[in-house]
């Protein structure tokens, strides 16, 4: 016999002090019953005078006896008495269990997890019963898995359940968690056993850290060999809208040199394939590229038999290519086609006047030199607009003027630093309230740019027919205003697959507003210093860090591979010790003393309870046993209504 | 929850067999089973008288004229009807202990009514408690016992007990004598002997059926008790060991003892019913071998 949750002096203080406390409160409500009768009369020829010792005196013992049996064996349950042999003091021990991505390798004899989990089995068996666990998950976090925990079933479900992550494991990390826990659990300090393959980082492997007292390693350091893919990423190429470079790195983690097959598809349809050779450890990069305005997924796959199946292959996907439609309607064609056709985003489509639509899709509108009967439904850039009908009033106009002003902090200015420009004939232009004047010629205004739903562009001369058409400033502006009423296509779009854990991704210029989020929507915690960004991510998922002008998307779909592998210093146990106690289970007979002592609370109500003096009072009939059940639901519902 | 039904059919047919008697000799109209020491259209033989004008020529003995000379009537026994009359206790004590005694005096006044409706009987169920309440005359025969049932269980226990107020209202209301039968546990604070005494000394024939609970004749507790009473709501507060259960029996027993001496004394019966005994039991047992029931 023993106790498992109470000391023995805890036990008697328990039940001593709830005894003392059941004995008061039972003189208290017993000391005086209050009975219903048919007449007085008779009591009368019965009456003494009352005794007041009588408050002292226990009247219905039976009763008391079954309050205070009832209090014995709960205070038992509570301290969980348990029948078989005591052994010794109970401990506790941290089980840390490797469920870093590596554990899904594979070897000769089997799956590691598989391998380290019957391992943890056999430990635990090993140990007394009275000896508490802590099941405790290790990979680049340390996630407890149980309590200390006494019960074998529990702990056994905690170790079949454990899983291999995505990320890699970070032993310190783990190792410091599980003594600062076994310190924190009040009882006696047993074991920290690691199980597992022990893959750390090259920093983890070669550096001397202290390690816990009384460590115990089970290691599963069995020579695998394994080629597996880094990193993937994708990048729309700058020169051709429709290409994309593919960069992808691959690292041999095993002792060989490595042959394998890499092999890049893009919506089933092979669009690089390469021969990597790799030797031990190293890690080499190569680069494809492949033209597509579809979206669809791009699979990169290593071919070959190796350890670990999960970091062969990986999947992007890849957007639609999305041009820029402008809709010119000119009457002079042939002045606008060298403008937009060295423009690879955009896709210039050309109408005589006449054929206005103002609902024709398009992105921007270009009217030139003309008045529309309706304002089209998209982006408009006026071009030297008559009198009559302008967007904006027209003051004067101006002949021989010199460009001699560029607003350069706005977008449509942005980059131009021209002067000297002399235009034959312009208009000058009268901002509105919201107006910006973006260039002015002999201090008037000649181009002018209205924010709003439908952004609106007005010049007050051809561009065209003027000094401009000889000078970048041309397609300079032209680019900006496109870029200002159309941004999307302009955007610059990463995905890259690599592994979960901590990484950190360039930002380019130092973005005002970022937002990082899952591909549900959840907002994801990061950092930022200059110009790079970090997070960490436990779990294999897609991330797109939002930029006003860039959008990167990660694909954690890579398992994370340590490089390295941790040799426990000399000194530290090693594998599962031979069974030292006897394994003979307690039998815990806590349980049946919580239902014995629910058991004589349930006796004690329905023989000296309300239950029982309201039946005595007359209020139900009757005392067969047969019905007691029924008159303590009726009774119940009676108090409850 | 639903109600029981106060007789089930199985004991109405054993009670068929039944019939209420009574000692005393009633005035009433032949049709009875009890004889009377009053004469009247009988067929037993009672005695003779002389003639006198206006008597019936049909119960003149001609035999005794041709041997005397003289006109010698013959006077028969007669078997008169005799009202029956239940008093049934509807005070707050019956309704006390643990098998309810209000709902077995219920019980025991519907089988009593039923056995006197099977007789061609006519019976009044008389409920009363500070004084008499409304009555319900029965009388027709079996077939007009759903009724009895009906009023029976619509009557509820409550108030207190006033048996000189009851019995000055009853000779009142009722003034030809015949068998009264009084269901109740004859606890009330003033004296019950007394006014049962006025009743018998009216001409009434007493059947008085004494219904206690177990606890009112032994009381199970002991300790500190605060008593309350069922009818005036007056407690004490007392000290209860085996001595003063057994001094409280005692005062009991007196008390019903006293009860029995007054229905013999007025030729009246008396029986003590614990309502742990079952109705059959009590017709079949207590009531039928005491003579009360053939």
């Amino acid at each position: 016999m023993s106790l498992a949750n109470l000391s023995l002096a805890q036990l008697l203080a328990l039940v001593g002090g709830g005894s003392a406390l059941l004995v008061a409160l039972y003189l208290l409500d017993r000391a005086r019953q209050r009975r219903v009768v048919a007449t007085l009369r008779f009591w009368v020829a019965a009456q003494r005078p009352p005794e007041t010792r009588h408050r002292r005196r226990i009247q219905q013992w039976r009763s008391l006896l079954l309050q205070l049996l009832a209090l014995v064996l709960l205070a038992l349950a509570i301290a969980e008495l348990s029948c078989g042999p005591a052994g010794p003091a109970a401990r506790d021990h941290v089980l840390i269990l490797d469920t870093s991505a590596w554990m899904a390798a594979r070897s000769a004899r089997g799956n590691l997890m598989e391998q380290a989990r019957e391992l943890a089995r056999a430990w635990v068996r090993g140990l007394p019963s009275r000896d508490r666990v802590m099941v405790l998950r290790a990979d680049a976090l340390a996630t407890p898995a149980t309590v200390f925990e006494a019960d074998r079933s529990v702990i056994a479900r905690a170790i079949s359940q454990s899983q291999p992550s995505a990320t890699a494991l970070r032993l310190r990390h783990a190792l410091e968690f599980a003594a600062r826990s076994r310190s924190l659990s009040g009882g006696s300090p047993g074991e920290l056993i690691f199980v597992g393959a022990g893959r750390v980082s090259e920093e983890e492997a070669s550096g001397a850290w202290p390690l816990p007292a009384g460590l115990r390693t089970v290691l599963l350091n069995q020579p695998l060999e394994n080629c597996g893919l880094r990193r993937i990423g994708l990048v729309r190429s700058t020169t051709e809208p429709a290409r994309w470079e593919v960069v992808v790195s691959v690292r041999n983690y095993g002792l060989r040199q490595q042959r394998r097959l890499l092999r890049l598809t893009f919506g089933g349809a092979p669009v690089g394939e390469t021969e990597v050779w790799l030797a031990p450890a190293q890690e080499q990069q190569y680069r494809f590229s492949f033209r597509s305005r579809a979206a669809g997924w791009l699979e990169a796959r290593l071919w070959g038999n190796d350890a670990l199946q999960a970091d062969d292959h990986a999947v992007l996907e890849v957007p639609e290519l999305h041009l820029i439609h402008v809709l010119a309607y000119t009457a002079e064609p042939e002045l606008w086609r060298p403008l937009f056709s060295s423009n690879p985003w955009v896709r210039a489509e050309y109408r005589p006047p006449g054929a206005f639509d103002p609902r024709a899709p398009a992105d921007v509108v270009i009217l030139d030199g003309f008045r529309p009967p309706e304002p089209p439904a998209a982006h408009t850039v006026w071009i030297d607009p008559p009198v009559k009908g302008a967007p904006v009033e027209i003051r004067g106009r101006l002949t021989r003027a010199k460009l001699t002003r560029w607003r350069t902090d706005h977008a449509l200015g942005a980059g131009i630093r021209a002067h000297d420009l002399e235009l034959e004939q312009a208009n000058i232009l009268v901002p509105s309230p919201g107006d910006v004047v973006i260039a002015e010629a002999s201090a008037q205004p000649v181009i002018l740019a209205r924010d709003g739903p439908r952004k609106l562009v007005v010049l007050g001369f051809h561009p065209q027919r003027s000094s401009m058409r000889y000078e970048v400033t041309a397609p300079l502006l032209f680019a900006n205003m496109l870029r200002w009423m159309a941004p999307e296509p302009f955007r610059r779009w990463e995905a890259h697959a690599q592994s979960a854990g901590t990484f950190s991704a360039d930002l380019g210029d130092e973005p005002a507003e970022l937002r990082v989020i899952t591909e549900d929507g959840r907002l994801v915690p990061f950092t930022r210093s200059r110009g790079q960004l970090r997070l960490f991510s436990a779990n294999a998922h897609l991330i797109r860090v939002l930029a006003p002008g860039s959008e990167l998307v990660f694909s954690l779909s890579l398992p994370q591979i340590a490089e390295a592998q941790w040799e426990p210093p000399p000194g530290v146990r090693r594998g599962v010790p031979a069974r030292a106690f006897p394994t003979r289970p307690t039998m815990a007979l806590w349980p049946w003393l919580a239902l014995a002592g629910g058991a004589c609370i349930l006796a004690e109500w329905l023989a000296y309870g309300p239950f029982q003096r309201a039946r005595v009072d007359g209020r139900w009939a009757g005392s067969s046993w047969r019905l007691a059940a029924r008159r303590a639901a009726a009774f119940v519902k009676e108090r409850l209504s | 929850m639903s109600q029981q039904p106060l007789v089930d059919q199985k004991f109405l047919e054993k009670l068929e067999r039944l019939a209420i008697r009574w000692q005393k000799s009633f005035p009433g109209l032949v049709g009875g089973r009890n004889p009377s020491r009053f004469s009247g259209p009988g067929m037993e033989f009672l005695d003779h008288r002389h003639f006198h004008y206006g008597d019936d020529l049909r119960a003149v003995n001609w035999r005794a004229y041709l041997r005397f000379e003289k006109l010698f009537l013959k006077i028969f026994r007669i078997e008169p009807h005799a009202p029956v009359r239940l008093l049934l206790d509807a005070s707050a004590s019956m309704a006390t202990g643990s098998r309810v005694k209000f709902d077995y005096a219920r019980k025991l006044a519907a089988a009593l009514a039923y056995i006197g409706l099977v007789r061609l009987d006519t019976i009044v169920l008389v409920p009363f408690r500070e004084g008499l309440e409304p009555a319900f005359r029965c009388a027709g025969g079996r077939y007009r016992f759903a009724p009895v049932v009906e009023f029976l269980s619509e009557l509820k226990s409550g108030g207190r007990t006033n048996y000189l107020e009851t019995v000055r209202q009853f000779v009142s209301r009722y003034p030809d004598r015949g068998l009264v039968i009084i269901l109740s546990d004859f606890l009330d604070d003033g004296d019950c002997q007394r006014a049962l005494q006025y009743l018998a000394d009216f001409g009434h024939e007493l059947l008085l059926l004494h219904i206690w609970a177990e606890e009112d004749r032994q009381p199970p507790w002991v300790g500190r008790l605060e008593l309350v009473d069922a009818e005036t709501g007056s407690s004490l507060e007392l000290d209860v060991d085996a001595e003063a259960r057994r001094r409280y029996t005692a005062a009991f027993d007196e008390h019903a003892e006293a009860l029995r001496r007054l229905a013999f004394a007025n030729r009246g019966r008396y029986v003590g019913l614990s309502t742990a005994l079952e109705i059959e039991e009590a017709i079949f047992g207590s009531l039928r071998q005491g003579g009360n029931l053939e």
